[in-house]
């Protein structure tokens, strides 16, 4: 391959001065002359109807320029994805404490909390339901009766399970009769935020014609264009979404969220409205992840040959599908070959806020049960864990669960690198007081598709104009710079990056699944080559040689057997705007990319104080397959980012939720206790470069898959440095010490025969 | 009632009317226009309203407006010398110590200020000066390696 000139060196990302400087700009930031700031009210109560709402005294107050209730908007409901089950605000009916009720829009935000507080709700309770075993039971209140009549409504049980996914393969039951041993077990994951550090923000401001201009913070501005288009019952084309700076979304911000809101007070008033959450919202009116119970059987041959699996897992989704259940399918085998399977995953309704995506919704849970349970089977048969994965990984040529066939890829590489660089197997010395212990475990997923655009106009000094309507979330406007870059032969800097909306930029998917510099970056790279045939066919011409005699690079198109016969970018920019062909402007379009899957070993070494159960991680080494790492400083980055998410989900992190009203009782940065930098080892990337078939460069996705493996890989080293399994996250220092004086089970302890209770009748 | 708020910001003395109850962080974004002061929390759990008032890094979100009358604030807009960054940034921007941007006004404004408190620049001592600053995106590692990056370029804890 060719050597590269820009992708493959770190670069700094093109944001990075004015995140340094304070000059980036976030939607909080917007201020626009005559804006108004909207406050909502949020339901009090957990499933009640709403039998009056009283706005009256909350309008005369003086500031207050508009109310707005449930009622205000066309009667739509709208979803995530194909299920509509939910309404922007409630109408006549409450689902969970914090769903939104009324929204005001004031002079100034002290006026618009007081109007707040002037609205009477009257409600009268219903029945509820939290648990989601519970909810799923058959025996609990159902808590959308007419869900089968929602749009959408597809594979289900009906009740309060709202949709299901399945996937069979082979004879389970001749693979569990060929098996010496069978491990059968049950795990529990907690809800958790996805923790931002940039609560929701939008500002919406309403033109002359009566367009929609929307400054957001948002991961989808295309999306959030579609879902306020349909709860608002206007043209997509009225609505102009621009995604501003983003602090962080992790998928939290793919959707419409409450953008919704100060739209409608825009539209009332003819004014900006601005409306910026707390803290505390940031945890009750956007959706985090809620718990997930999940049952495994595994059979395995004495030779430690997996040879059959049955998993069922139950994702509580809260009162709304904010977003699926496909973990619990695509993600029941882990990274191994398993010939005869039967994967059920439910999604379940209960009283509480909707779920919303996370960095790979539900696979970090999926991952913390299979990767932790591949450790008792490997154990249960006396094999090394490592040797045990090794032995069952995927290669080339198997079928994913997908019955997508397995392409190149980089498992057994990143298998090794780990193995090597942390010396396994080894133990750990221990103390009287202090315990050691190591753990491993493998995350896998695919880099995203979807569709993706790009154009790339020459400018007429010999630089490039670079638009994608991709929001940056995570350098990776730096990255597709750099493609379209080593694509012309132009320097980083020679590519400038639009800042763009929704009006200007093609349509392209959300920011999120590790889709971005895969498949946005491949139409880059298009566009780029584009972009290059025609500057080739225009100096061609000039020149007097056939085009393929050209090549392009260090700013200049040369001849490639004399290259001082040659002419500058710039010059050829310049020429093009009179050329037959007009401006130059390379342009491409793709909607869906080969699978290619990626995956990152991860090992964890621990310390638990014997005497307290609290857990320390000391040392933290991945090893991911990125096909090719286009800034390997950034790679590292979201390598290392992803990494400690895992590592906070693993120790610390959990909303709590009341088991009465389903609230979250938490809701505060001070509570939810996210990892900080005197928690954490410093943590080490080993870059195993197999490349992809069709990425850019043959580089894969990067940013979903860091962060599934690090509960399994803690929970692995607790074993090892102390003897005890825990199986609900988070591995809590009163959890560890109960284990350790012998007390297994503990609240959230789920019994197998209750998981497979909620089975199809 | 609105009073009259005297405060030297960046260098320049500015005034403003500001409620009573208006904190820092406010008054900084809402009547100065200042929005490179982040509020993440307003409770002063996260840090990315980290200032530094009267030599001393605080979290504006904590501190009343008036609390700070004739005092002096440094803000993230005033860390550069004009267009020349300052050692802190430059760390930051060439060892990729930030991603969303989130949080970095607060972390390089808590960094500033641990390194002219004086103490010894140790990676612990590092760790615990950024104990009050959250980040959701780096994981810390490249933090730490750009504040390490910073304390050498500015010679630190080497006199």
């Amino acid at each position: 391959m060719a050597d590269f000139q820009t992708i493959g060196q770190s670069h700094i990302r093109v944001d990075a001065l004015d995140k340094v400087t304070g000059k980036a700009t976030y939607a909080g930031d917007v201020y626009l002359p005559g804006m108004l700031m909207c406050k909502l009210l949020v339901s009090t109560h957990s499933h009640a109807s709403i039998t009056s709402i009283d706005t009256s005294e909350a309008e005369a107050l003086p500031g207050v320029r508009a109310v707005i209730t449930g009622k205000d908007y066309p009667d739509a409901r709208f979803g995530s994805g194909a299920l509509k089950d939910r309404r922007v605000m409630a109408v006549d009916e409450v689902f969970y404490i914090g769903e939104p009720i009324a929204a005001v829009a004031a002079d100034d935000e002290i006026t618009a909390l007081e109007a707040v507080k002037l609205i009477k709700v009257e409600y009268q309770d219903i029945e509820n339901v939290v648990d989601p075993l519970e909810a799923i039971s058959g025996r609990s209140t159902d808590i959308h009766p007419d869900l089968e009549q929602f749009e959408g409504y597809g594979f289900a049980l009906g009740g309060n399970n709202c949709t299901m996914l399945d996937a069979d393969r082979g004879d389970v039951d001749q693979g569990f009769r060929d098996s010496d041993v069978i491990v059968e077990e049950t795990y529990h994951t907690q809800p958790i935020s996805q923790g931002f550090l940039e609560p929701m923000a939008c500002v919406a401001d309403v033109e002359a014609n009566g367009r929609l201009d929307i400054y957001a913070s948002t991961q989808g501005p295309y999306q959030v264009r579609a879902q306020l288009a349909s709860v608002l019952d206007m043209p997509i084309g009225n609505i102009k979404v621009t995604a501003m700076e983003m602090g962080g979304g992790f998928g939290a911000k793919l959707r419409l969220a409450l953008e919704a809101f100060p739209a409608l007070l825009a539209i009332k008033t003819g004014r900006p409205v601005k409306l910026v959450n707390t803290r505390e919202e940031a945890f009750t009116l956007n959706g985090p992840r809620l718990e997930t119970n999940i049952y495994l059987k595994t059979g395995v041959t004495k030779e430690g040959k997996i040879m059959a699996r049955e998993a069922r897992s139950i994702f509580d989704v809260g009162a709304y599908l904010g977003a699926g259940p496909n973990a619990g399918v695509g993600h029941g085998l882990g990274a191994y070959k398993i010939p005869n399977f039967k994967l059920r995953s439910y999604g379940v309704y209960t009283n509480k806020i909707y779920v919303g995506s996370y960095r790979a919704s539900g696979v970090a849970d999926m991952t913390f049960a299979t990767e932790s349970h591949t450790d008792v089977i490997a154990h249960k048969l006396g094999m090394d864990p490592m040797e045990f994965r090794a032995k069952n990984a995927l290669s080339e040529g198997d079928t994913a669960v997908n019955g997508s066939t397995i392409p190149q890829n980089g498992l057994m590489e990143t298998l090794d690198a780990l193995k090597e660089r942390m010396g396994l197997p080894k133990k750990l010395p221990s103390s009287e007081k202090e315990a050691r212990g190591i753990g491993i475990s493998v995350g896998e997923w695919r880099s995203g598709s979807g569709p993706s655009t790009a154009s790339i106009s020459v400018n007429e000094d010999g630089t490039v104009s670079l638009l994608t309507g991709s929001v940056d979330i995570s350098g990776s406007d730096t990255s597709l710079a750099q493609i379209a870059a080593e694509a012309l032969g132009l320097r980083l800097d020679q590519v400038v990056v639009a800042k763009r909306n929704t009006d200007m930029a093609p349509f392209t998917g959300p920011s999120g699944g590790s889709r971005i510099v895969y498949s946005q970056g491949r139409a880059v790279q298009n566009a780029a080559e584009d972009a290059k045939a025609k500057l080739l066919e225009l100096a061609a011409d000039r020149l007097g040689v056939p085009a393929d005699a050209l090549e392009c690079s260090g700013g200049s198109v040369y001849v490639q057997d004399n290259p001082p016969q040659s002419m500058e970018l710039g010059q050829l920019g310049r020429m093009s705007l009179s050329s037959r062909g007009g401006p130059i402007i390379g342009t491409a379009s793709l909607s869906s990319l080969p699978f290619a899957p990626v995956f990152n070993a991860q090992g964890a070494e621990v310390v638990v104080d014997k005497e307290t159960g609290q857990v320390k991680v000391t040392r933290f080494v991945q090893a991911q397959d990125i096909g090719k790492a286009i800034n390997p400083m950034g790679v590292e980055g979201q390598l290392e980012g992803g990494a400690v998410q895992g590592i906070g989900r693993a120790l610390s992190e959990e909303i709590l939720i009341d088991k009465e009203t389903g609230e979250v009782r938490n809701p505060s940065l001070a509570t939810y206790l996210m990892p900080l930098s005197v928690d954490l080892p410093e943590i080490e990337n080993i870059l195993v470069e197999v490349p992809s078939a069709a990425g850019p460069f043959g580089a894969r996705a990067v940013a979903e898959s860091p962060g599934f493996g690090p509960p399994a890989a803690i929970a692995n080293a607790i074993y090892d440095a102390v003897g005890v399994r825990i199986k609900t996250l988070p591995l809590s220092a009163e959890r560890v010490l109960a284990a350790m004086q012998g007390r297994t089970e503990d609240e959230y302890t789920v019994d197998a025969e209750e998981l497979r209770a909620a089975e199809a009748p | 009632m609105k009073k009259q708020l005297h405060i030297t910001v960046n260098g320049e003395l500015r005034q403003a009317l500001v409620e009573p109850y208006y904190s820092l962080l406010d008054t900084l974004r809402d009547e100065l226009h200042m929005t490179g002061t982040k509020k993440g929390c307003d409770e002063g759990d996260c840090g990315a309203c980290t200032v530094i008032l009267n030599g001393k890094p605080v979290c504006s979100c904590l501190v009343l407006a008036h609390a700070a009358h004739d005092g002096e604030v440094t803000t993230i807009e005033g860390v550069a010398n004009g267009q020349e960054l300052h050692p802190v940034q430059k760390a930051f921007v060439e060892h990729g110590g930030l991603q969303c941007g989130y949080c970095t006004p607060g972390i390089i404004l808590s960094t500033v200020g641990f390194l002219e408190s004086g103490e010894e620049p140790t990676e612990e001592n590092i760790k615990h000066a950024l104990g009050g600053n959250l980040c959701r995106c780096t994981g810390y590692t490249k933090v730490i390696e750009s504040v390490m990056v910073a304390v050498k370029a500015t010679g630190t804890g080497t006199e």
